[in-house]
């Protein structure tokens, strides 16, 4: 087995660890497993494959999913030019070709058919059969394969099929611990730590409605955002309201909860 | 003459003395909507349902007017235990409007603390600074209710000096809920504190009062305590009822600290003969007292299980259809054993969905969304609106290189998705779901809330479905309630006969679910569902009982199975391990722990098994 090289890279996005995610994920690179990630919406998945592409050195290649999503948008398709036509690489392709990391964001929206062109990927084969061109690629040592889904219980319809998910090492994510999520909004944001503080706090308040008054609950993201709003000199209340009330809700009377909510944090 | 004057005065004096300002009133049912949410955002418990609560009296010093005209000894405090948050009905305190409303989401702030160890004063203070400290925002709209209420209070200054050592504590623990205060000794309790939670709340087994009722003589806690012994005393007595059959009917609720339950108990002979008058075996049960819930000491209502006269009864459709019972003894079908009557429920008035479900319904409808048959696209199509440019090119690639086909299917068409699904969801409506599960409410009503909300998830998605209830009544009689069939909407009047159900008799299961999986077999759909939602064993009040019930309804789900009808059973007994798996397979059933959540995992288990 080829063993893939860490190159150092500079400028990698800040992440801040929850736990030993990172050294999994390295490990987990070095010994070329595929991951999967698991968390609610805004919770810093997306942060962290960006930030661990950066800190390993690898070009970072994402797809968001959607319900259209064919393998053909995976793989790739002949194109035409010049009166003849020639075979483009899909962002899979292109990093199972070059090495990289091939993060396909949100997987469970894409059809059911599609993740099937995942599953010689996934095992010790690492290849990837391409039907259209008759090539069978070997994936590069430096490929690696990341999926993420919100396993929230809007998506009790779309889960991952037990097949696929099987294939993958798994992590979990969640909101982090509030002294965590502090530090984040705070290194985001440049607010000072009092506000951070009301508003990771008026976070755990809102998350307690989640399943009963709200589907997802408030996320970092958005509680970044809020910060920012702050940052730029908006009013504590209006900017909780924009960013972590109306997002969530358009209920009339879940809306004014959250705000009388907000109120006993920012009045 | 006399009367007319004396209720001039009474109106008078109790103008006079009232302390409250009308003007400013802020009622509880203006905050509902976002008490809970805002209860459970500040940490309360989730499961608490929110009640209005009655006055209580609290023996602490009134003013010469207020006692001449007889009001102002009884407070309305909040408290919450483990059932429900109780806030007063409404609150004219101040006479602010803006700071009556601030009361109340400084009440549920409070009541959402877990409460702390201590005396009333010290819980108060503790949990005051608690919710000070968490929320910075809430600190300022409480320095103003201090504030509003300091000003109301009797001035320590004029009262005698023990009741003035208490209310200085008071005070001081309101206005620096951070230091420590000592409450003094004190005979006489002190005025109370509507900032603070009730200092003895009432807690019964069954929740609070109805709005604007007062139970009647709890003058303190001792009383109250001493009231709630007597009604449960009341509740658990036996009835007998007075001419002795075979039969007994006894009656037994145990009220246990978090839920209470009725068990009913029904001792019956086991009569093999069918031609006994069911009016005569009714009589073996015509008492059965069912639960009150707080609003009187322990109503007793009389059920008669005789048969209701037609006018007061469902409306039957046609004459009935005769279905077979399978006797296990005989290991055979008895054919034209029962007589299922298909009926409407009486009283059903078009209505939409109740108010309370609406949040839940979208969320459902949104999720269910989801599975309506999507249109997909499809290539190689010999025709169709788009073109297939993969296609396109490889044909071109191909004919460059000299192999090309004669008809290319180069175009990409949308035919209609097919999920190609029927569901008929028969819900248990015997007698048994009269009895309650805890906060719930009783089991009907779950069943009911089940039905609505499982009828707009289905809506959403598209498939067919199709809603009926049953209960029985010996052979002659099994009712079968038409509430949605395969052809209607799902509408308003559907919703109304949904509303209008009310439980009563038995549940002699197998022929219910023969007459489901025959209307089943009507659909042109694919795949076929019979989702049984139920609340115990098949039985009845022949020889329906036990092994010959449990034996008959396997039977007809075997046959149901041979049909091409899938069956699966949701149900709240807990004790469904025993019988479930030999009716249904061990893969055919599920057991709901908490009833109250039978809507959430009816939609979910739908929405897995027809994945």
């Amino acid at each position: 087995m080829n063993a893939p090289t860490v190159s150092a890279q500079l400028d990698v996005p800040f992440y801040q660890p929850v736990g030993s995610e990172c050294e999994l994920f390295e490990a987990a690179w070095r010994q070329q497993l595929p991951v999967l990630i698991k968390g609610p919406t805004g919770c810093g998945k997306t942060r962290f494959v960006a930030h661990m592409a950066a800190r390993l050195g690898l070009p970072l290649i994402t797809v968001s999913c959607h319900d259209d999503l064919t393998a053909a948008d995976l793989v790739g398709r002949h194109l035409i030019g010049d009166g003849a036509t020639y075979w483009s690489d899909g962002p899979l392709t292109r990093a199972v070709r070059e090495g990289g990391i091939c993060y396909l964001d949100e997987v469970v929206e894409a059809r059911k058919d599609t993740t099937v062109v995942l599953h010689p990927l996934t095992d010790d084969r690492r290849i990837l059969p391409i039907e259209r061109t008759g090539e069978v690629l070997e994936a590069s040592p430096n490929f690696m394969l990341v999926v993420s889904y919100n396993p929230g219980y809007q998506h009790v319809l779309k889960t991952l099929k037990p097949s696929t998910r099987q294939r993958f090492v798994a992590m979990s994510f969640d909101f982090p611990q509030p002294e965590v999520e502090n530090a984040v909004v705070i290194r985001e944001s440049g607010i000072d730590a009092a506000r951070a503080a009301q508003l990771v706090t008026l976070a755990g308040q809102l998350r307690r409605l989640t399943g009963y008054d709200l589907d997802e609950s408030v996320s970092t993201r958005l509680l970044v955002y809020a910060a920012k709003l702050m940052a730029a000199g908006m009013a504590p209340r209006i900017a909780c309201r924009t960013a972590l009330a109306e997002p969530l809700t358009d209920d009339a009377d879940t809306l004014a909860a959250l705000l009388a909510v907000i109120d006993t944090q920012f009045p | 003459m006399e009367d007319i004057v004396g209720g001039w005065w009474d109106r008078l004096i109790t103008r006079a003395a009232y302390r409250g300002h009308p003007q400013a009133a802020v009622s509880l049912a203006s905050v509902t909507r976002l008490a809970p949410p805002f209860f459970r955002a500040m940490g309360g418990d989730p499961a608490l349902v929110l009640r209005s609560t009655v006055g209580t009296e609290h023996g602490a010093r009134r003013s010469w007017l207020e006692r001449v005209a007889g009001i102002g000894d009884k407070v309305e405090l909040a408290w919450s235990d483990h059932q429900a948050l109780y806030l007063p009905e409404k609150l004219d305190l101040f006479p602010d409007a803006a700071l009556n409303r601030a009361l109340y989401f400084w009440l549920m702030a409070l009541a959402a603390e877990p409460a702390p160890p201590g005396d009333w004063l010290t819980r108060n203070r503790l949990a005051t600074q608690r919710c000070l400290e968490r929320m910075p925002g809430l600190a300022a709209s409480y320095r103003q209710l201090v504030e509003a209420l300091l000003a109301l209070r009797t001035d320590p200054a004029r009262l005698p000096a023990a009741e003035a050592a208490v209310e200085q504590a008071i005070r001081q623990a309101l206005q620096h809920p951070e230091q420590e205060v000592v409450m003094p000794e004190v005979k006489r309790p002190p005025q109370p504190v509507p900032l603070w939670l009730h200092p003895a709340p009432p807690t019964g087994g069954e929740g609070g009062g109805v709005a604007g009722d007062t139970p009647a003589d709890q003058d303190s806690e001792h009383k109250e305590r001493e009231a709630a012994q007597k009604r449960r005393r009341y509740r658990a007595q036996r009835i007998v009822p007075e001419d002795k059959k075979d039969g007994m009917l006894m009656v037994f609720r145990a009220e246990s600290l978090f839920t209470w339950d009725e068990y009913v108990k029904v001792n019956r002979h086991n009569d093999e003969d069918d031609d006994e008058d069911n009016a005569a075996a009714a009589e073996d049960m015509n008492k059965l007292s069912v639960a009150a819930d707080g609003k009187t000491r322990g109503s007793r209502l009389k059920f008669d299980l005789d048969l209701p006269a037609a006018e007061y009864d469902d409306t039957p459709l046609g004459p009935g259809l005769l279905l077979p019972e399978w006797d296990w003894k005989r290991q055979r079908l008895i054919e034209d054993h029962c007589r299922l009557l298909p009926m409407r429920p009486r009283d059903a008035s078009p209505a939409p969905l109740p108010e309370r479900l609406l949040p839940l319904a979208r969320r459902l409808r949104r999720q269910f969304q989801a599975l309506a048959p999507e249109r997909t696209r499809k290539s190689g199509e010999t025709s169709g609106p788009d073109i297939d440019l993969d296609r396109v090119i490889r044909f071109m690639a191909e004919r460059q290189s000299g192999q090309a086909q004669g008809e290319p299917a180069l175009y990409q068409a949308w035919p209609p998705g097919e999920r190609n699904l029927a569901c008929l969801l028969l819900a248990d409506l015997s007698l048994s779901t009269e009895s309650w599960v805890g906060e719930a409410g009783r089991v009907i009503d779950v069943i009911k809330d089940s039905l609505l909300l499982f009828a707009e998830a289905l809506s959403a998605s598209g498939d067919a479905f199709g809603l009926y209830g049953f209960s029985s009544l010996k052979r002659h009689e099994v009712r079968y309630l038409l509430l949605k069939d395969f052809a209607e909407a799902f509408d308003d009047a559907a919703r109304g006969r949904i509303l209008a159900l009310r439980p009563g008799y038995y549940t002699r299961m197998g022929a219910a679910i023969r007459q489901s999986a025959r209307i089943l077999a009507q659909q042109p759909a694919q795949r076929r569902l019979l989702l049984i939602v139920s609340d115990g064993k098949p039985n009845d009040m022949d020889h329906y009982e036990g092994r010959y019930g449990i034996e008959d309804t396997r039977q007809a789900i075997l046959e149901a199975r041979r049909d091409g009808v899938t069956p699966f059973c949701v149900t709240i007994d807990r004790e469904a391990g025993d019988y479930l798996p030999h009716l249904f397979g061990s893969r055919g059933y599920v057991v709901v722990q908490r009833a109250e959540t039978l809507p959430q995992v009816l939609t979910a288990l739908y929405a897995q098994l027809t994945r």
